[in-house]
C-alpha cells in the first residue's frame, strides 16, 4: 500500500473510532457504557496498528488532522440518530486522539 | 444496672413487626420497661427470575452474602447478580453485579467485594429512572435480566417500545466491522448483538442461552466456541461471518422499516 492509501485508511477507522467514542459520550447508557467504550477502543487499536506502518512527518501530520476532521464531521452527519451535541465534542476528542497517538 | 439480654428474630404481626419476649424472661422484661433494639444481621432474601432453576447451596449462599455485604451501602435500591455466573456450571469468567443507585459507587463496591471473597467481580451501576427507560427499550437490557437474582422482587416489564434511535445506536458495531477489520470475539459480539436485537423487533424471547444456541446453529459449534475464546480466523470465515452481519442487517432495517 501507498503512503497515501495508508494514511486514508488510517484516518477512516480512526474517524469511526471516534465517532463511538463521541456516540457512547452523548448517548450515555450507564449498563453498556463500558462496552461501548470498548467498541471505541478496538477500533482505536486497529487505527494504531495501520498508523505503525509509516512514519510521519510534520506535513503528514497535518494532512491527517484535516482529514480527520472532515471524515468524522461525515461520520457524525451519517449518524443523524445522534444528538447535535455531538459536534461539539469532535475538536477536543480529536486532539485528545492525536495526542495518543504521537501525531500532535 | 446489670444489662439483659437476648437475640430473636422480628416476627410479621398482623399491624406491626414485633418481637416477642422469651417465656423464661419474662420477669427480667416486664411490660413499661424500658429496652433498646439493636439490629444485629439483615435478614437476606433472594428472588430468583422466573425461568431460572435453582442454583448450588454453595452459589446461593455466596450470592446471600454478596447482599448481606452490599446491604451496608445506603446508596444501593436494589441489586441484581446476572450473566454466565446464574446460567454456567462452571464455565464463567466472573461475577456480574448491577446495582441500581443513583451514585457511581462501582469502585468503592468492587473492592470491598474483592477484598471479602476474593473472586473476580464486574460491577455496573445504574440510575432507577434510566433502569426503567432501558427496561422497556433496550433489546441487551431485557436479554441481560432474562435471567437474574436480586435482593427484592423484580420482573421486566411485558410491554416494549422500540426506539429507533436507540437500536440503530446498537446497530454501529456490526454496520462498521463490515469494513473494518476486528478480531473474532468482536465478531462474535456483534453477531450476537444483530441476533438479541432482531428477536426483540420480532417479539421473541431474548433468552440468552437461546440466542448462544441460535449462534451456534448459524456458525457452527466449533466456530462459535472458537470465536468466543478469541482465537484467529481466517479470510473465507470473515467473509462469511460478513454475509451474516450483512443479512442481519438487512433484516432488522426491513423491521424498523415495518414499525414505521
Amino acid at each position: 500500500m501507498s503512503k497515501k492509501q495508508i494514511l486514508d485508511e488510517f484516518t477512516n477507522i480512526l474517524a469511526v473510532a471516534l465517532r463511538h467514542k463521541i456516540g457512547n459520550i452523548v448517548n450515555p447508557n450507564e449498563i453498556y457504557a463500558e462496552k461501548y467504550a470498548k467498541d471505541s477502543e478496538i477500533l482505536f487499536k486497529q487505527a494504531e496498528k495501520i498508523k505503525e506502518q509509516r512514519n510521519w512527518n510534520y506535513r503528514d501530520k497535518v494532512e491527517i488532522k484535516q482529514k480527520l476532521i472532515r471524515k468524522l464531521r461525515k461520520e457524525l452527519e451519517e449518524k443523524d440518530f445522534l444528538p447535535d451535541e455531538k459536534y461539539k465534542h469532535m475538536d477536543p476528542e480529536i486532539e485528545k486522539a492525536l495526542k495518543q497517538l504521537g501525531l500532535l | 444496672m446489670e444489662k439483659i439480654k437476648f437475640i430473636h428474630r422480628v416476627s410479621k404481626g398482623s399491624r406491626f413487626n414485633q418481637i416477642y419476649v422469651p417465656k423464661e424472661m419474662e420477669h427480667e422484661f416486664q411490660s413499661g420497661d424500658l429496652v433498646e433494639v439493636t439490629l444485629i444481621e439483615k435478614k437476606s432474601s433472594i428472588y430468583y427470575s422466573s425461568d431460572l432453576i435453582n442454583l448450588s447451596e454453595f452459589k446461593e449462599n455466596l450470592i446471600k452474602n454478596i447482599f448481606f455485604e452490599l446491604n451496608k451501602f445506603k446508596d444501593i435500591k436494589q441489586i441484581f447478580i446476572i450473566g454466565s455466573f446464574l446460567t454456567q456450571k462452571q464455565d464463567y469468567n466472573d461475577i456480574d453485579i448491577i446495582l441500581i443507585s443513583e451514585k457511581n459507587i462501582e469502585k468503592e463496591v468492587s473492592t470491598l467485594l474483592v477484598d471479602k471473597f476474593e473472586l473476580k467481580f464486574h460491577i455496573m451501576s445504574i440510575s432507577e429512572n434510566n433502569f426503567k427507560l432501558l427496561q422497556k427499550f433496550c433489546p441487551l437490557t431485557r436479554s441481560m435480566f432474562f435471567y437474574f437474582i436480586s435482593n427484592k422482587k423484580f420482573k421486566l416489564p411485558k410491554e416494549t417500545e422500540i426506539n429507533k434511535d436507540h437500536i440503530r445506536f446498537l446497530l454501529m458495531m456490526p454496520e462498521d466491522i463490515l469494513k473494518i477489520e476486528v478480531n473474532s470475539k468482536n465478531f462474535y459480539d456483534s453477531i450476537r448483538r444483530l441476533l438479541t436485537i432482531e428477536r426483540f423487533l420480532e417479539n421473541l424471547s431474548l433468552n440468552p442461552l437461546e440466542i448462544n444456541k441460535e449462534i451456534q446453529t448459524l456458525i457452527g459449534q466449533n466456530l462459535a466456541k472458537d470465536m468466543r475464546n478469541n482465537e484467529p480466523i481466517n479470510d473465507r470465515i470473515i467473509k462469511k461471518l460478513r454475509n451474516i452481519i450483512k443479512l442481519k442487517l438487512n433484516k432488522i432495517n426491513l423491521l424498523l422499516k415495518k414499525d414505521e
